[in-house]
């Protein structure tokens, strides 16, 4: 090591160190901001996360209605005698396809829906994770 | 919390380092307090703006917040910080395009506002001179010079060649030299 050299690491030693002014109050309100902005995301992300159970949970027993009655109406075409009788209540083929239909197109727009409010859980949660 | 019981400006840095692990925010602002000159000065030296700096040096604390958990032992904070802190200069200069643009040849700085405490040793001028440099040997000089890091230990922290590396601590110290030669 040269003269030159160790006079360098000395003077990089003996450096002037800035003071304390407000700077770690800064970093420190930095990260109260940040943990702040991460706990309303996580709220969010749980908020989105119960919207789309709650959509699915709905569109679910939509889906699940709309096949009970058509399978009431194939146990009513094997001539269960009971079947029959509640055939003879249920509503006309056309009506029950009818419904069917209105019910998948309502089903329809819980899909769109579910994948709205999961692609809106997975963007929340992927801004909580950055 | 563990380290609500700590007693923050009597604790150990490595107390602070496992409470600020533990997400407590006040004993990582004791962390900042205490690591503060440090960073700032390492970034100050490495940009020729003390507010850009002092933006990096925020930057990298708060980078440093949220990996905090990726740190294994306390006692490679030093090391792990200021891997963070080169890397956040680094991203600064690449979005400012700047990282490898050299200044022209350097020349003497005119010591017209040396004090006779600063003719005692170079520490005025050697900020001065450093900001002569180019932003690559001004990294290189103060790794190599003010942290005592090998080539090597550059080469890793920085992601720049080994010949590049010893090219600018070469010729960045060379530079130093003649700029610091009037006031020595």
């Amino acid at each position: 090591m040269t003269d030159f050299d160790a006079l360098l690491k000395r003077s990089f030693a003996e450096a002037h160190e800035p003071a304390d002014d407000g700077f770690a109050a800064s970093v420190s309100h930095g990260v109260a901001r940040r943990e702040a902005m991460a706990k309303v995301l996580s709220g969010v992300q749980i908020v989105f996360t119960i919207l789309a159970a709650a959509t699915l949970a709905y569109a679910g027993w939509l889906i699940a209605m709309a096949l009970g009655a058509e399978r009431l109406l194939t146990f009513a075409g094997d001539g269960v005698g009971s079947a029959r009788a509640a055939l003879s209540t249920a509503p006309s083929t056309g009506e029950v396809a009818t419904g069917f239909l209105r019910s998948l197109s309502a089903g329809m727009s819980q899909i769109l829906l579910i994948s709205a409010a999961l692609a809106g859980g997975a963007v929340a949660y992927r801004a909580s994770q950055d | 919390m563990a380290a609500r019981f700590l007693n923050l400006a009597q604790a150990s840095e490595a107390a602070l380092i496992v409470a600020a692990q533990a997400k407590d925010q006040a004993a990582f602002g004791e962390l900042v307090k205490r690591r503060q000159g440090w960073a700032r000065a390492l970034l100050r030296r490495m940009c020729n703006s003390h507010a850009e700096a002092d933006d990096l040096a925020q930057d990298a604390f708060i980078k440093a917040w949220d990996r905090l958990k990726d740190l294994e032992t306390p006692a490679a904070f030093p090391g792990w910080f200021r891997r963070i802190a080169v890397t956040t200069f680094l991203m600064a200069k690449r979005r400012q395009k700047a990282v490898f643009e050299e200044i022209d040849e350097a020349s003497p700085i005119a010591s017209e506002d040396s004090t006779p405490e600063a003719a005692a040793g170079a520490k005025i001028d050697l900020e001065k001179a450093l900001a002569r440099l180019s932003d690559a040997e001004r990294l290189c000089v103060t790794l190599n010079h003010g942290e005592g890091l090998s080539h090597a230990e550059i080469v890793d922290i920085t992601g720049l060649p080994l010949g590049t590396v010893k090219s600018h601590v070469l010729r960045g110290t060379d530079k130093l030299r003649r700029l610091l030669e009037p006031a020595t």
